[in-house]
């Protein structure tokens, strides 16, 4: 099992300097998207914040990705993530589930946990 | 009597002697009154001739019921020559003699009877409580309905290499059975439903066939690889007397401590030279590690070499504070590796390749082509073939059919002479890419970690963060996989010594980590009383939440913290999946998925059980003092719940 569910690492939602421009995305419903964020199940691999988990998919908070690849990926994963057809998720709903990921709240400087505090 | 019974308790007569005996009490005083007034001193006829004649052919036979000393006290006496601190069991009739032998002859003493309420968690228990003792403890389970029981925690044991002794009583010879139950708890081959995933079974016919079988299986269950070994105690065995002239003959085999096979010293060689050639060496480990020694020995290999390892979590093998511990890169390590070394694999073909779980399932290769693969594992050794855990075949270049962790020291040795005098140029620039990649490492858990930092739902990272705020205080172990919380503890928590880590569960079988944390907490106990942590889902703690009940009966402290996603989550990914695999839409994944309406509160089911019970708890501000005192409690000697409302991973 924990093959099967191995790790989306290097999926290609993941945010990174090298994916940093966003394509021309159509307007989105950041409520909508919110409730389509939990409607689809996208929270349970990667969480509730978007924050990613390790052995079921990749941060998705604040995604660099351009919404054409985001879409891509959703209608034909490069990997282990199930796919979502226009019949489960229509085009529509992709933008507003991109939009409201893109605006997720910012995370907080590590340092600024105490229990996260790098040790010098 | 005849001579020759006239040393044996006729078990059907003792039982016969019992229902008259019984029937003789309750009916006497009724008797005793209706005829005490005209018979006060019973005066009979004379006997007929007919009556006499019988007599004669069918004297009375007087039932002899009771005994001073048993086949099941001899039973006791072998299994006192193992190395064996404790029998946990579900009780069950067909050990009823043994299990009174323990507790009375044996004193209740090495081995100490322990008192479960599912076969399952006596069979789990001894599974968490090896790979923390080093060594078996025993459990005995009902004939028929408890090996039933117990055969999900045998199958877990024996995937995962783990020994233990496992006993079950059988009622024998159908003129000896008692008519009903004792037939359904009878079996022809009892061992026959567990066969497939036990090391080794047997059936003893005789009280010396009991000693020779039980301490061969004892050797057996302990040599590499080591695994569950089932015993059938008859119960006409256990339950007939023992005379003194009949005992006189017995003897009880001496039990020798095996060694562990080493690898063959000129493919040990070879291995060496293949690895001091190598540019780009990986080292692999799984189910390597039983001691700190072998953590030690990896870490001389790792640092000989400056190859990074990959430590598949299967046991605690790597100390994760060490800069070769590159766990983290695995994927990146694999792609790039020209010779692989691969200790004790588990599932070296998933490690080396990737499928695609959609509608057509695909593979593709992780690693190099021509990329040099050695195996050092006891795999080879004990493969059975009906269920299919040996995983698929991959053709090592070089395949060492022997113990990793025996083999260590000699390969070490091999590769020392294999290289050049002053030093490895090579492996020294290798070693400064480690360094500066496990640098990182820190760093990006510690970002990842606050990214939901003040979620609620409670993210897994927040709690097992806000968890060693308290725990690292402590002398502390994890009886629990991290895998199903994204690896955090092995992420965010210093691991340095082997005890702080066990591995899962081996099959997969779900309702292990409850019953495992149970035997662990027990052997750390004896160790010297480490403050044990097992992080639990939910799903599998309903699958034994009454391993509190045992843990508080038995004075067995650790504290359980419920990752409580409500829901069977791994099998909500895979229902998700095929609903969209069929465009049906998500709308109906949770039926028979998830653990609500109404959520059940761990809490209250902690403190019915007997242990403290804390929680739910929703708000991660409010974990740290939950884990204070969960924790204090545990420090008193008790067992403690915690119950964290999270997310799902």
């Amino acid at each position: 099992m924990k093959h099967i569910i191995l790790a989306f690492t290097g999926l290609i939602l993941a945010a990174g300097p090298t994916c940093a421009q966003q394509g021309s995305a159509p307007a989105g419903n950041v409520e909508n998207g919110k409730t389509l964020y939990v409607q689809v199940g996208c929270y349970q691999c990667h969480g509730q914040a978007g924050q990613g988990a390790r052995m079921t998919g990749p941060r998705v908070s604040r995604t660099e990705f351009p919404f054409e690849g985001f879409l891509y990926q959703l209608r034909h994963p490069a990997n282990q993530m199930p796919p979502y057809q226009a019949a489960v998720l229509s085009d529509q709903d992709a933008a507003d589930l991109y939009t409201y990921v893109r605006q997720m709240p910012a995370p907080r400087d590590p340092n600024s946990i105490p229990l996260l505090k790098a040790e010098r | 009597m005849t001579e020759s019974e006239s040393g044996a308790l006729h078990r059907r007569r003792f039982l016969k002697g019992v229902v008259f005996a019984g029937g003789a009490t309750i009916a006497a005083p009724a008797a005793v009154r209706a005829q005490a007034p005209e018979k006060p001193n019973g005066n009979a006829s004379p006997p007929t001739a007919a009556a006499r004649a019988n007599e004669r052919e069918n004297p009375l036979q007087v039932d002899r019921l009771t005994t001073e000393k048993t086949g099941s006290d001899f039973m006791v006496d072998v299994c006192k020559t193992l190395n064996l601190d404790y029998m946990a069991a579900c009780p069950g009739s067909t050990f009823r003699a043994l299990q009174e032998s323990f507790i009375n002859y044996g004193q209740n003493k090495r081995p100490e009877w322990l008192t479960c309420m599912h076969e399952e968690v006596a069979v789990g228990m001894a599974h968490g409580y090896a790979k923390v003792a080093g060594k078996p403890m025993a459990a005995i389970v009902h004939g028929t309905v408890g090996t039933q029981h117990a055969a999900m925690a045998l199958y877990n044991a024996y995937c995962d290499r783990v020994p233990m002794m496992v006993f079950t009583g059988n009622a024998g010879a159908l003129d000896e059975r008692r008519p009903g139950v004792e037939w359904f708890h009878s079996v022809q081959n009892g061992a026959s439903t567990v066969r497939d995933f036990v090391k080794w079974d047997d059936y003893p016919m005789s009280l010396q066939h009991f000693a020779e079988s039980t301490v061969r299986g004892y050797t057996l269950a302990c040599a590499q690889p080591p695994g569950p070994v089932f015993i059938t105690a008859d119960a006409k065995l256990q339950e007939d007397p023992l005379e003194e002239r009949e005992q006189r003959k017995l003897t009880i085999p001496l039990l020798a401590t095996p060694s562990q096979t080493a690898g063959d010293a000129n493919a040990v060689r070879e291995a060496a030279k293949m690895l001091v050639a190598s540019d780009a060496p990986v080292i692999i480990a799984d189910r390597y590690a039983r001691s700190q020694q072998a953590m030690d020995d990896l870490v001389k290999l790792a640092e000989l070499l400056q190859a990074p390892v990959i430590d598949n979590r299967s046991r605690m093998n790597m100390p994760n504070t060490h800069y070769l511990c590159q766990s983290e890169r695995a994927g990146g390590l694999i792609a790039q590796a020209d010779c692989i070394l691969s200790l004790e694999p588990v599932d070296l073909y998933g490690q080396l390749n990737a499928m695609r779980d959609q509608l057509e399932r695909t593979v593709s290769s992780k690693a190099k082509k021509g990329v040099k693969i050695i195996s050092i594992s006891t795999r080879d050794l004990l493969v059975h073939s009906n269920y299919q855990d040996f995983q698929r075949y991959v053709g090592a270049d070089i395949n060492i059919t022997a113990d990793a962790q025996t083999t260590l020291p000699s390969l070490i040795e091999a590769i020392r002479r294999e290289m050049a005098p002053g030093g490895n140029k090579p492996a020294e620039m290798r070693g400064q890419k480690m360094r500066e990649a496990f640098n990182g490492f820190a760093d990006r858990a510690r970002e990842e970690a606050a990214l939901a930092w003040d979620a609620s739902p409670i993210s897994s990272a927040r709690m097992y963060m806000e968890l060693w705020g308290q725990l690292k205080k402590e002398d502390w172990a994890l009886v629990s996989d991290g895998d199903f919380s994204s690896i955090w503890p092995h992420r965010l928590w210093p691991m340095e010594k082997h005890y702080r880590f066990i591995g899962g569960s081996g099959g997969y079988g779900v309702g292990y980590q409850p019953v495992a944390a149970l035997g662990a907490a027990l052997a750390h106990r004896d160790a010297g009383g480490r403050v044990v942590v097992a992080i639990t889902g939910d799903g599998e703690f309903n699958m034994a939440p009454h391993t509190l009940w045992t843990a508080a009966h038995h004075g067995i402290p650790y504290l359980t913290i419920i990752q409580n996603n409500r829901a069977y989550h791994q099998e909500v990914m895979h229902v998700q999946r095929m609903a969209n695999r069929h465009n049906r839409g998500l709308r109906n994944v949770p039926i028979g998925t998830t653990i609500d309406n109404p959520n059940i509160n761990y809490g209250k089911i902690a403190q019915g059980y007997g242990a403290v019970g804390i929680g739910p708890i929703s708000d991660p501000n409010d974990l740290s003092e939950a884990f204070r005192k969960g924790l204090a409690a545990v420090k008193a000697g008790q067992p403690a719940l915690i119950d964290v409302v999270m997310q799902p991973r």
